[in-house]
């Protein structure tokens, strides 16, 4: 009997978690869909919400700044984070120990010391320099910083997982150093890019603290976006951008999986 | 192999120019010769210690001997994928000690076989002359052909993923053939095989080596593998090479105790005196042909097994000994049994023709032909 009590409270613990997992996002959801002007009463369903988010040229701005963000970040932190954690597995023998945590240092500190430290140092070069102006350029470089880790790690664990002979292999069946790079690494790590491509993109949508610290006047993101206009309250228009950015983040966390499970396989 | 590839594999009986009697047909088979190579690793890890070493075109030269011997630091030189400290490497009549391994003709089967798992069979197989610049349907018929040689057949249209050991160690073997290199190297491609395949596959690579008359360069650790396989043996120990020859003559006359232990002989006695056609051993005097005398005093003598006659009829001038029966196995074709000499352990090998077996214990008279002793140095 007592072993089915327990049971049944570890159940429970799972099906509360859910709850307060999901259905905050489901009432966002629900609402967004909603013709009245309430977060509160569900009236009928409607589509005056995104009509009127997609008038709104403020948002369209903000939604246009978070994608060019987010790609051109992600592609930079890719082609970084690569090489990078192909470095790390060349060099996987010698002792690495401070080298690691160098890479992990920026996945475990807080984002606003983070976004703080960025924010107060580029402000200090454009004083001196006149270069780094806030804007989508600082905060692309901002981004980059905090997707490297994410990427060369990925990249890093795929190579490990390689049967080290087979970069012999191709040495001995006549491929140069540059087709090596296009026919056999490239190609045999194809996966974990893609899903490190993924996870980069979804940091950077998601992100809502460091771009604040980095963004310039002309940079709001959906995110920054979405602070400044909540001042004003929460608007059903507010969870129509929420459920449009539910639904992006999703599809990149779900292909990221996907392809990375591919690679595994 | 040459674009011609299967018709002048049926023409067995032409002889090649530069492998003399041999019929191979590979107009390419090259000779490697390697004069003083040094290579350590770290500070304190002698790999190899001055190898001078000389293969012949179109041979099956094995590299033999226990793990650390070096003889996969050799292997992994031929590839170019280790350099050597000092030393040079000439294949074919070429210095290549310092080309990199993407630029020499020298393909290499990898133990773990190392197939692209981002490729299919036929991919895996094209690689090296895709990499090489090779036109899609010229590849796709050199494909074609190495299939049809190491007779492949549906293989090819699989993932890799979905072959089993002793496929992929073909697809291994074909991939690097594919590439017609002066020098196949095969670095204990077989062991990862269970016996009964193991065994099919070393008839198998030895009738591709003698039809192609590719120059095969064979490392293993399986003395047994080495002389089923090899035209010539190297057996190497601590980085250096004890012995070259034939098969039989290392297994026969090994240079020293090393080669004779790792050939797999136990019969191993230490010489305590000798004059010109006798020495004295732990087992009593034994007279030995006077060709057999080597100049210094001490040493082993080695008596193969196989050589030794139990209660037999002993002819004028050969060497007797009175021993015990301790131990007996019984093989099928072969009986094995130890005896006990002088309280000294000695084994003898009778090949199973329905005589009687000896048992336990039994009072045994020895004889062996002065001839088949053999003094082996220290």
């Amino acid at each position: 009997m007592r072993k089915r009590t327990l049971t049944r409270g570890l159940a429970g613990i799972w099906w509360v978690t859910l709850f307060f997992l999901y259905v905050p996002l489901f009432v966002i959801v629900l609402f967004s869909f909603n013709s009245a002007n309430s977060t509160a009463i569900f009236e009928r369903f409607s589509l005056a919400w995104y009509r009127r988010l997609f008038d709104n040229e403020q948002i369209i701005n903000a939604f246009g700044n978070s994608l060019v963000l987010a790609v051109s970040s992600s592609i930079v932190a890719l082609v970084i984070g690569c090489l990078i954690g192909y470095g790390m597995y060349r060099h996987r023998h010698r002792k690495l120990g401070w080298l690691i945590v160098l890479i992990y240092l920026p996945i475990v500190l807080p984002d606003i010391v983070f976004g703080i430290s960025e924010m107060a140092f580029f402000v200090q070069i454009h004083a001196w320099t006149g270069l780094l102006q806030p804007g989508l350029g600082t905060m692309i470089i901002a981004h980059v910083t905090f997707q490297i880790p994410f990427v060369a790690l990925i990249v890093y664990s795929r190579f490990v997982g390689l049967d080290p002979t087979l970069f012999e292999a191709a040495k001995d069946l006549y491929a140069s150093p540059l087709k090596r790079v296009v026919h056999f690494m490239v190609p045999t790590i194809k996966p974990a890019l893609i899903s490190a491509f993924f996870l980069s993109f979804t940091l950077s949508i998601d992100d809502f603290v460091i771009s604040f610290f980095t963004a310039g006047p002309e940079s709001a993101t959906l995110p920054i976006y979405i602070w400044s206009a909540i001042k004003k309250g929460v608007t059903p228009e507010i969870n129509a951008i929420a459920t449009l950015m539910i639904g992006a983040v999703a599809l990149a966390a779900v292909l990221s999986m996907l392809f990375n499970r591919q690679g595994r396989r | 192999m040459s674009e011609n590839m299967t018709a002048e594999i049926a023409d067995h009986s032409s002889a090649h120019p530069t492998t003399g009697e041999r019929d191979g047909a590979n107009r390419k088979a090259s000779s490697i010769e390697m004069q003083g190579l040094h290579k350590r690793f770290g500070r304190d890890t002698v790999a190899l210690d001055g190898v001078d070493l000389n293969i012949r075109a179109g041979e099956f030269f094995t590299l033999l001997g226990p793990s650390g011997c070096g003889k996969t630091t050799l292997l992994r030189i031929l590839a170019g994928l280790e350099e050597p400290e000092a030393g040079s490497l000439v294949v074919g009549g070429k210095n290549i000690t310092e080309v990199p391994p993407h630029q020499r003709s020298v393909n290499t089967v990898f133990q773990s076989y190392a197939l692209f798992p981002h490729l299919s069979v036929r991919e895996n197989l094209a690689f090296g002359l895709k990499m090489r610049g090779m036109k899609t349907a010229e590849r796709q018929a050199k494909v074609d052909e190495i299939a049809e040689f190491i007779k492949l057949g549906d293989l090819v249209d699989r993932h890799v993923d979905q072959l089993s050991g002793g496929q992929r160690q073909r697809i291994a073997l074909a991939r690097a053939l594919i590439c017609e290199p002066d020098v196949l190297l095969l670095d204990e491609p077989l062991s990862a095989l269970d016996a009964g395949l193991r065994s099919q596959l070393q008839v198998e690579l030895l009738r591709v080596q003698k039809r192609l008359g590719m120059t095969f360069v064979f490392v293993t650790h399986d003395q047994q593998e080495a002389m089923v396989m090899s035209d010539r043996i190297a057996v190497l120990n601590g980085g250096t090479i004890q012995q070259v020859g034939t098969p039989d003559e290392v297994y026969e006359h090994p240079v020293n105790a090393f080669v004779a232990h790792f050939m797999g002989h136990d019969n191993l006695f230490a010489i305590s005196a000798a004059e010109d056609d006798w020495v004295d051993t732990e087992l009593g005097r034994l007279r030995l042909d006077p060709a057999e005398q080597r100049d210094a005093q001490d040493g082993w003598l080695l008596i193969r097994p196989e050589t030794l006659e139990l209660d037999g009829e002993i002819p004028e001038g050969y060497n007797r000994l009175q021993g015990t029966v301790a131990e007996r196995l019984y093989r099928g074709s072969r009986i094995e049994y130890r005896l006990t000499v002088n309280g000294r352990s000695l084994m003898a090998v009778a090949s199973n023709l329905g005589q009687r077996m000896h048992n336990i214990g039994d009072r045994v008279t020895i004889s062996v032909c002065p001839e088949d002793l053999v003094r082996v140095a220290a």
